[in-house]
């Protein structure tokens, strides 16, 4: 009984947390069901008179265009992905497997492009794609999110590659595999669980980037979803309602990748922020 | 990255031919009231996500074990990380509005006669903007403190508990000490995350009123690609990058000496 009366004051914190954590959510949820005039009109715990999400959303689709952004948003998150996953890949595979000289240095100066800040080269990368054409377009845009993605992929795949044994390599290699050949059959249908954390986690960070999107694009097409989100706010906060549904709406295909293969996420996670 | 040290030393505005100013930029900078209020604010970025998501996630994930619905509480704590940056500013702009927000209604029904203007008032805004990065960061730090946690051997602090010291003394000198690799990795990269803060503070408040929330990641997004005031801007991201190493730096070379152990 002493036991459980002393674990009351964690309970009671954890609770007040969870309230704390959950308020934000649970409130925008009844914001985007609400209709303009019940937003004004109510306070903020009442309920809706009348289920208004969809009659939100087809006006924020038909107003902002939104549907724009999110074939662009789903093109680079897709397309990128994939760009990423070969490129890093086969870093990897040749860092790790073929050891040229200073391998180690070289994978340092690939992965020093994740220390420093983005605002470091945002300039310099600002008046390349001026001078390249690539401003404004979507080939530009799927490049950079690329480039951004591959220092941390190739070190999850780094890692991933150190722990196949050197045995399997000589087997392929007395079977007559070059390298290519190697880390086409070998090498890469082994790599399922890294490329699963690499995709997973490149994908959601493009889909969720704003500052390259807002700095290497103009044209509405072009635009990745996050600015289209953040523009529909501004000092006054804009419509509410609206940019509620379209902040739900624009999140779900990552809170749903999320739930669906959340073990790979928080791998992902974990490797990110000690990497 | 050299090229953008190299603009730093002009003045330019992006199209016209760059004109050669050797240091004025960074004279300028530490004469700028506005910089000096963006540097100010991104000191206390760095010194409060030092104490709310980092301090927080660990005291979370103790808490969190041993408890009964610990999976529940996990997965609360997760809830805003499958969210961008964008969307947890727009949601905490409501949570945080001044008249139809909230956190203000809150008050409102405890009877409390206060209204405070969350987002407009000045440091206010910026606390504001914490929390709501707080709430975003939270739990990733408490999957890497729980990780740390998972792997520490039971037997120390079965030992502890039967020479008869209490729970807090075991915390205190058993399991923190054996977190210290994980608690660096958290500690260094909060700090450096804290500096690269963009989103949240352009989608709550533009860095307003009046640049008076910007931290100096805003401030040079501002200087270059809306008042193309290149040559500063590069000035601005120098001096932040420059930080931002020297942090990272110590904790690089731990790295680097793992990973060269390792092979």
């Amino acid at each position: 009984m002493s036991r459980w009366l002393k674990k009351v004051p964690l309970y009671a914190v954890l609770i007040v947390l969870v309230a704390l954590w959950l308020l934000p959510v649970a409130s925008s949820f009844l914001v985007s069901f609400k209709s303009s005039q019940d937003f004004v009109s109510q306070t903020w715990a009442d309920l809706p008179t009348k289920f208004f999400f969809f009659q939100n959303l087809s006006t924020v689709l038909k107003n902002y265009r939104l549907q724009n952004n999110l074939v662009s948003s789903l093109l680079y998150a897709s397309v990128g992905t994939v760009v990423v996953v070969l490129c890093a890949s086969m870093a990897g595979f040749s860092i790790v497997r073929l050891r040229p000289k200073f391998n180690f240095f070289l994978f340092l100066v690939i992965y020093s492009g994740t220390l420093f800040p983005f605002q470091m080269y945002l300039i310099p990368v600002y008046r390349l794609f001026n001078t390249l054409g690539l401003y404004d377009t979507r080939v530009g845009m799927i490049l950079i999110y690329s480039a951004i993605c591959i220092p941390f992929s190739l070190f999850v795949y780094r890692g991933f590659y150190t722990t196949i044994p050197r045995e399997i390599e000589e087997a392929a290699k007395l079977d007559g595999c070059g390298p290519v050949r190697s880390f086409w059959s070998v090498f890469l249908p082994q790599s399922l669980p890294p490329t699963a954390v690499v995709a997973l986690f490149q994908a959601t960070w493009i889909w969720n980037d704003l500052l390259f999107g807002m700095v290497l694009s103009r044209q509405e097409q072009i635009r990745p979803i996050m600015v289209a989100v953040a523009t529909m706010t501004g000092y006054g906060g804009g419509n509410i309602p609206w940019i509620m549904t379209a902040v739900i709406f624009t999140s779900l295909p990552t809170i749903l990748l999320f739930v669906a293969l959340r073990k790979f996420f928080i791998q992902g996670m974990v490797l990110n922020v000690s990497s | 990255m050299f090229q953008n040290v190299y603009y730093s030393f002009f003045d330019w505005n992006g199209l016209a031919t760059p004109l050669f100013t050797g240091l004025k930029n960074y004279v300028a900078m530490f004469t700028d009231r506005v910089i000096a209020r963006s540097m100010i604010n991104t000191a206390l970025w760095v010194a409060f996500t030092l104490v709310l998501p980092a301090t927080g996630g660990l005291l979370v994930a103790v808490f969190v074990t041993g408890v009964r619905g610990a999976g529940f509480f996990k997965s609360v704590f997760f809830i805003p990380l499958t969210i961008s940056f964008v969307a947890t500013g727009v949601i905490w702009a409501y949570m945080f509005s001044k008249e139809l927000g909230v956190l203000n209604g809150l008050l409102g029904m405890l009877r409390i006669p206060l209204k405070p203007s969350w987002l407009t008032a000045v440091p206010l805004n910026t606390f504001a903007m914490i929390f709501a990065w707080t709430w975003q960061q939270l739990g990733t730090n408490m999957v890497m403190f729980l990780m740390g946690l998972g792997t520490i051997p039971r037997d120390p602090i079965e030992a502890c508990l039967l020479d008869g010291a209490s729970s807090w003394q075991t915390f205190r000198h058993v399991k923190l000490p054996m977190l210290r690799p994980i608690t660096t990795v958290v500690i260094t990269m909060a700090m450096v995350n804290s500096f690269k803060v963009f989103d949240i503070i352009y989608v709550m408040t533009r860095g307003g009123p009046y640049s008076s929330s910007e931290t100096l990641a805003v401030s040079m997004f501002r200087e270059t690609f809306t008042l193309f005031h290149m040559g500063y801007g590069a000035a601005i991201s120098v001096v932040l990058s420059l930080i931002v190493i020297v942090i990272s730096a110590a904790y690089i070379r731990r790295m680097t000496k793992r990973d060269l152990l390792y092979y």
